[in-house]
């Protein structure tokens, strides 16, 4: 029964800290930045403990505030006049030797920097999708917008990195 | 599923926290707790001084409405004593003018 649940916040922590700092850090491109973004979720998770119903609940909370207080921070950027993605370089994303290969970590950072093209909500869509595994529904939940508006930032998203894609990544796979 | 979309679902994937992050969450965390704990105490010594002035001064009103109304029931009584010594009197005249009448 999802009342008898009881929050641990320390297990929370060990268990969705992965989860919650890749959002932050392919939303904003800042490690430094998805880090204190990653903290101030868990913080804020601690103040809202005893409101979580399930470990889903606790799931579907984490995401949708990182994904608020990601785009907090990238208004805040904006509003600074500050360039998001400067960081985007080799580092953004995990050590090579973190990777199953090589090739999936130069793919991975290929794909990285193509997402950080995106337009932030459409960047949001995608990350949801592949990195999350979540449906259109979930998203639109997630992300406290229409469906329909969620699928067309899918779609278009899609489009627009098959675009990019066709320039940048099919001249490196043909390179490796 | 096309290849794009193959492509993003291997690389698009979670990536490992900094080893410090559970760390600085767990640090800030008992930060804000001493912090809400300093706050409470604060809190309770207000709440602590605001019902012992509340019981004071209640205390002194208290104190003092007893006084004033001790005085005005000392203050009837002297009337009181007044009006019968004044009636007490007043019958003492009477029989002395009556007196004086019969020895005229």
């Amino acid at each position: 029964m999802a009342g008898d649940w009881q929050p641990n916040f320390e297990q929370l922590v060990d268990e969705h800290q992965s989860m919650v700092f890749s959002l932050a850090l392919r939303m904003t491109g800042d490690r430094g930045l998805a880090e204190e973004i990653a903290q101030d979720v868990f913080l804020e998770l601690d103040r809202h403990l005893a409101k979580l119903e399930s470990p889903l609940h606790a799931s579907f909370w984490l995401r949708r505030v990182t994904m608020s207080r990601s785009a907090d921070a990238l208004r805040r950027r904006r509003v600074q006049g500050m360039h998001m993605w400067v960081e985007l370089d080799e580092d953004h994303g995990a050590p090579a030797e973190e990777r199953d290969s090589p090739l999936a970590a130069r793919l991975a950072t290929r794909i990285d920097r193509l997402l950080a093209t995106l337009p932030e909500a459409q960047r949001a869509a995608l990350v949801l999708r592949y990195q999350e595994d979540l449906t259109p529904e979930e998203i639109a939940a997630t992300l406290g917008a229409p469906l329909a508006t969620v699928k067309s930032h899918l779609q278009r998203g899609l489009k627009l990195l098959r675009a990019k894609a066709a320039i940048h990544l099919k001249e490196y796979v043909r390179g490796v | 599923m096309d290849e794009l979309e193959r492509e993003l679902r291997l690389g698009v994937q979670r990536q490992p926290a900094p080893a410090s992050l559970k760390h600085r969450v767990m640090e800030r965390r008992r930060q804000q707790r001493a912090r809400q704990h300093r706050r409470m105490v604060w809190f309770e010594r207000l709440a602590a001084s605001l019902v012992l002035a509340g019981v004071a001064g209640g205390a002194a009103f208290w104190r003092h409405e007893v006084e004033l109304r001790r005085g005005e029931e000392a203050k009837q009584q002297v009337f009181t004593a007044l009006r019968i010594t004044n009636h007490a009197l007043q019958v003492m005249n009477a029989q002395l003018e009556e007196r004086n009448k019969d020895s005229r």
